[in-house]
């Protein structure tokens, strides 16, 4: 039996415990019944053979004619009380010497065939009927040998097994009805905590995302999927705070630029002024509006990673090349700052190049911001012996990140120093930017700061050869 | 030149007609699809510029349009989305380039004049000058006044994209991506401490001043009046 996917559980459950429980029920009544069957025969066989030996033994008696006219009346005396059951005597000549009354049910006289053993057989009008037969040595010249045919009536025995039946098919159908309402009371007993469970899920909305599940009160078998479930919540519950967080930073960092365009522009519109100092103010604006597209345009690049759409290329991508041509790119401003630009090791990764490049880019530019003057910036590739991963490091001298920043610093809109917001700070997504194409590249980067010293370390996995 | 714009956006369409026209090109702005193809089917045009998402018939209807009646001008795609699939498509059907919505007007006056640009196959001048400042090709020598100026090899090809393109504002994403290869918005910071280092180079001390700042929008070299 297929049983529907997708439909109440407690139906299922119902429908198994009575298919399986009638099974049972109806395997049992048929062995029972066999086995009555069975035994029934061998009454009936033991009878027969009995009387077999009866019969035998009075025939062994008869020695003259005479013997045989009282046979008659030995063999009823010694067949008394036994009803339905038939002796017929043959000679050897096929006469009948001797038959009990009614005996016309029995099958015709045939000579050749002696039944040794217990047979059923069907009468002349229909009777069922056991049969057995047998040879008796006779005195009485032209007789001998005799044949014996004994017969038993199984018409009561029929009888009773017909009710036997019939009392089994209604006790499997009635245990079938029964044991299904058994089933669905037990299924939806057994089902309760996952009612419980539905229902304090839906408890759970986005005001209530600290909610959990109590794993206390539940099953053993249903406790990991609730443990599995809480697990979710805690990440749906993170990733919805990221959200939310995301967008009031958003909301907030758009109202700066924008409320600056606004007053800047009305007071400039408010009176009549010279053409130099109109043009002072949409120079001003177009600078605004710069940043501010450049904000778009770093917010999409997120999104878009978010939903898993930053696919990058992959070709074999030689990181010390790639560190270098961004070293070139700001080498004119390192060299502005006295800041030294070192490069060391070399390593290959599976990867898009211009991406790569970007997140270098940013970490670089970081970098040189925050070193000091006189310093240098390093940058270590290394490929590891054993796991093949390789190992990227960008290092600058300079202030310690304080330890509560780090885990935040790459966060989205993060700044160190909340109070300060210079232009070239950008909007505080390079490094949000910087982890999310990392991660595209299945990377991971961290981030420590200790003893005058930060590093970013970026491992990639091992190319795997294709 | 002749350029057709079609955008239904009302204030996009305006001050890029006026944008355009006033950096010299003859502008037809067109607001719907339909127009924008009968227009482009019966006017000769130098380069189109197409809105991707247009009432009517959209951008890539009219870029079929065109290309079915056999016109080969340069089209540039102006689009909202930032998907590949969109880049994929236009480039499919035959678009010359594309720019995403916002863009900086520097930046479509840029790309439009190396679409105009690529048409004639002029030959290449070995030596390319602004007043006396001489940049020799094939010598890889630059000089002004005759004196000789060592430039770095960044240097030497920022000076080369800047005569080449005498005249026109440069944005400095256009800068980053032809000198440095860098194709992303970087920290614009590096492209104006380079232009000053080869300011330092090239214009101190003489007269005219050939590379100028035009202030939110990039650098240009002119020689100026």
């Amino acid at each position: 039996m297929r049983l529907p996917h997708g439909k109440s559980v407690t139906l299922r459950l119902t429908l198994l415990f009575a298919a399986v429980s009638s099974f049972v029920l109806l395997l049992l009544g048929l062995v029972v019944g066999h086995l009555v069957d069975r035994h029934f025969e061998e009454l009936d066989g033991e009878l027969l053979v009995g009387k077999l030996e009866l019969v035998r033994g009075a025939l062994a008696e008869v020695k003259s004619d005479d013997d045989l006219k009282f046979l008659a009346t030995r063999l009823e005396g010694a067949l008394v009380g036994h009803h339905g059951l038939f002796v017929r005597i043959l000679a050897a000549d096929g006469q009948i010497v001797y038959v009990t009354a009614n005996s016309d049910i029995l099958p015709p006289p045939a000579n050749s065939s002696v039944v040794t053993q217990p047979i059923r057989m069907t009468g002349r009008d229909g009777t069922s009927l056991r049969v057995l037969s047998g040879v008796a040595p006779m005195d009485i010249p032209g007789f001998s040998p005799a044949i014996i045919e004994l017969a038993t009536d199984l018409a009561h025995h029929e009888t009773f097994m017909a009710s036997f039946w019939n009392a089994l098919w209604t006790i499997v159908a009635l245990a079938t009805v029964a044991s299904g309402m058994l089933g669905w009371f037990a299924a939806m007993r057994g089902l309760a905590p996952l009612r419980v469970i539905s229902r304090d899920a839906a408890q759970i909305t986005a005001h209530r995302l600290n909610q959990r599940l109590p794993v206390e009160s539940i099953p053993v078998e249903l406790a990991e999927v609730v443990r599995t479930l809480n697990e979710m919540f805690a990440r749906l519950e993170e990733s919805f705070h990221r959200l939310s967080d995301f967008s009031s930073d958003l909301a907030h960092e758009l109202r700066t630029p924008v409320s600056n365009l606004m007053t800047q522009t009305q007071v400039a519109v408010s009176r009549e002024r010279s053409v130099d100092e109109y043009r002072e103010v949409l120079y001003s604006n177009l600078e605004e509006f710069e940043r501010l597209a450049r904000m778009i345009a770093d917010m999409l690049f997120l999104a878009k990673a978010d939903n898993g759409l930053i696919i990058p290329n992959r070709e074999a991508v030689n990181l010390a090349a790639e560190v270098r041509e961004v070293f070139g790119f700001y080498e004119a401003i390192a060299e502005e700052q006295n800041v030294s630009l070192i490069l060391a090791g070399e390593g290959y990764v599976q990867g898009d190049k211009l991406m790569l490049r970007r997140a270098f880019s940013n970490l670089l530019s970081n970098a040189i911001r925050h070193t000091l003057h006189h310093a240098m910036v390093k940058v270590i590739i290394a490929q590891e012996a054993e796991s093949g991963k390789v190992r990227l490091t960008f290092e600058n001298p300079g202030e310690n990140i304080p330890a509560e920043h780090l885990p935040k610093l790459f966060d989205r809109f993060y700044r160190v120093d909340s109070s300060r917001q210079k232009a070239s700070d950008g909007a505080g997504l390079g490094l949000a930017i910087t982890k999310s194409i990392i991660e595209a590249h299945k990377g991971t980067i961290r981030v420590f700061s200790a003893d005058g010293l930060t590093r970013f370390e970026i491992v990639f996995p091992a190319v795997v050869p294709s | 030149m002749k350029i057709l714009v079609v955008e239904d956006e009302l204030k996009t369409g305006d001050y890029l007609r006026q944008g355009l026209c006033e950096a010299g090109f003859v502008v037809n702005l067109a607001r719907d699809g339909l127009d924008g193809l009968h227009l482009a089917l019966t006017e000769a045009y130098d380069l189109a510029i197409l809105d991707v998402m247009l009432p009517g018939i959209d951008g890539w209807q009219v870029l079929q349009g065109v290309r079915r009646s056999g016109k080969e001008m340069p089209v540039l795609f102006l689009t909202a989305k930032d998907a590949i699939d969109d880049r994929v498509k236009g480039l499919e059907l035959g678009a010359d380039d594309y720019l995403v919505k916002p863009f900086s007007f520097s930046e479509l006056l840029a790309r439009v004049r190396t679409l105009l640009r690529r048409g004639n196959k002029l030959r290449e001048p070995d030596v390319l000058r602004a007043a006396d400042l001489e940049l020799d090709l094939l010598r890889r020598r630059v000089t002004r006044c005759g004196k000789k100026i060592n430039l770095t090899a960044k240097e030497f090809s920022l000076l080369e994209l800047l005569l080449r393109r005498q005249g026109e504002v440069l944005p400095r994403s256009m800068i980053a991506s032809q000198v440095w290869d860098m194709n992303f918005d970087s920290d614009t910071n590096v492209i104006e401490v380079a232009i000053r280092r080869l300011r330092a180079k090239i214009d101190d001390g003489y007269v005219p001043k050939l590379i100028h700042t035009a202030r939110g929008m990039g650098y240009v070299l002119e020689v100026s009046e």
